[in-house]
């Protein structure tokens, strides 16, 4: 047990592995205990028969149709979100102007629950891509562009010194300097922003679309396939799971001196 | 040493303003002058502007009034003549040892290949063979002054300027680090400008040493130092030695004491 323990503990990737495979069956078991106290399957169903209820979605092609219409459309607006997010965070930082009027606006847009503006984007851009696509951005978008701002704010300024010594012009001193230090803040934004984009996706396909897992979820529920809802919703869990893993590897990547 | 004057200082004075605050004048009239090969250190308290002087030669600020010549030529800005080993931590630590040596050569244009073996001769003569590949978040920190050093060795300046390069290590570190520095300038023959709190190492490396008043920082003394070279770590235990130090003590107490009632 202590041995097991002590493997467990380890910095390895195997301990790592052994670790995610530990959680998970913990919570299977736990789902599986509760579903045999709560009988009504309306609201609670094991995870056998979700995991059918998946197995079937695959099968059908269901899951395929909606994976495509949620895949593509997050993925596309979640990258446009980073590249607004990072040019918009390069203009607040590289003025002081522009950062003390924007800046204002920007953070009372970030505490408004944009979310709840989803009926509104879809009575503007109607039922489909553009709406999901407006509304991924404007949920995704501000996570980036605060930590791109703070990253390139946050700058050594010692390191500007040096670079300024070695007759540096200002574009390599943002080149080797600012922008390599900013890399990873703005890399631990995108990592939020991506979180932000998969809850976005779902709303909006919850208020307007024919396909999607937001949709498939929303169907379900309204004809009480609840094995069916939450099979959709651990595979957008584990989208979400799989964004964060990779961008806090790309993070540790970016600044190993960060951790040591 | 009778060569020509590669730095020469004149009436340098810096006056900081701030915003809603007094202005502090740092510096008042400093006038000197470094010879060709020649290792010269300038002492004082904290407070006496020698920092300032040193970005003034390296032309990171401006000074409010004087100039400073480099072989004749007024400099107004940085410039590959001169370079700057900083005190604190100023590698990338997102570049490795060599990348980091090679920076100012890459800065300048020089093509990867060719800055890569310059960057190599220095890494040698700095005794870093073995760490080219590293970080610096792995190396201890007489380490990486090394490659602080090498990094402003590598683009061949005419004059190495270094703001107390040694403070943030450890006693022992530092003297090995300052043999170590004179060794490089023996075999690097650098004009050298070296800024320092400890009169001991300003002594132990110079050939003059330059004694700064507190705010606002005037030349108080200059203070040749005949004593031998090669010079090892024995000649500070030197009757010497130890009375040149002491002079120079009791020329800066008078300042620390005075600097140590104002907070």
């Amino acid at each position: 047990m202590r041995r097991l323990y002590e493997f467990l503990e380890q910095d390895t990737r195997a301990a790592g592995f052994a670790r995610v495979a530990l959680s998970t069956v913990l919570v299977l078991l736990i789902w599986q205990v509760v579903s045999m106290l709560v009988t009504n399957r309306l609201l609670l169903v094991p995870p056998a028969e979700v995991a059918v209820a998946l197995a079937g979605e695959v099968e059908q092609g269901a899951m395929w149709t909606n994976a495509v219409a949620t895949v593509t459309a997050v993925v596309t607006s979640f990258m446009v979100s980073v590249a607004i997010g990072v040019a918009v965070g390069l203009a607040l930082a590289s003025s002081r102007m522009l950062s003390l009027t924007g800046g204002p606006v920007l953070s009372a847009l970030n505490s408004v629950p944009i979310i709840a503006l989803a009926p509104l984007f879809i009575a503007w851009l109607g039922l489909g891509f553009a709406s999901k696509f407006v509304l991924v951005i404007m949920v995704a978008v501000f996570p980036v562009v605060v930590t791109t701002e703070a990253g390139l704010r946050a700058t050594d300024k010692q390191l500007v010194e040096a670079a300024r010594s070695f007759n540096a012009t200002p574009l390599q001193i943002f080149s080797t300097v600012t922008f390599p230090y900013a890399l990873p803040f703005i890399v631990s934004g995108i990592r939020v922003a991506w979180a932000r984009a998969l809850v976005g996706i779902v709303v909006a396909e919850f208020f307007g679309s024919f396909a999607g897992f937001g949709f498939a979820i929303l169907s379900a529920s309204q004809t009480f396939d609840t094995a069916r809802v939450l099979g959709y919703v651990i595979v957008l869990g584990a989208m979400g799971l799989a964004g964060s893993v990779l961008f806090a590897a790309l993070e540790r990547h970016l600044a190993p001196w960060r951790q040591e | 040493m009778s060569n020509a004057i590669r730095l020469r200082v004149e009436g340098i004075g810096k006056v900081f303003t701030r915003r809603d605050k007094p202005s502090v004048e740092a510096l008042r009239g400093i006038d000197m002058t470094v010879a060709e090969g020649e290792f010269v250190s300038i002492v004082g308290a904290s407070g006496s502007g020698k920092s300032t002087l040193l970005r003034i030669v390296d032309g990171l600020i401006a000074p409010t009034g004087g100039r400073v010549l480099v072989d004749g030529r007024e400099v107004d800005r940085p410039g590959p003549d001169r370079a700057m080993v900083f005190q604190q931590d100023s590698l990338l630590p997102w570049k490795t040892v060599v990348e980091n040596v090679a920076y100012g050569l890459t800065l300048a244009g020089v093509a990867k290949a060719d800055a890569h073996r310059t960057a190599q001769r220095f890494i040698d003569i700095a005794g870093l063979q073995g760490f080219e590949q590293h970080y610096p978040h792995q190396l201890s920190g007489g380490m990486r002054q090394r490659v602080n050093v090498a990094r402003a060795l590598a683009v061949d300046p005419k004059i190495l300027l270094l703001d107390e390069p040694f403070a943030a290590l450890d006693a022992q570190t530092r003297e090995i680090m300052q043999t170590e520095l004179l060794s490089i300038w023996q075999e690097t023959r650098k004009t050298v400008l070296l800024i320092t709190h400890q009169i001991d190492e300003a002594v132990f490396l110079s050939d003059r040493v330059i004694v700064f008043s507190a705010r606002p920082g005037t030349i108080r003394e200059e203070i040749p130092v005949p004593l031998p070279r090669p010079r090892s770590l024995h000649l500070k235990r030197s009757p010497e030695f130890v009375a040149l130090v002491d002079r120079i003590w009791t020329l800066i107490e008078e300042e620390v004491r005075a600097g140590l009632k104002q907070g």
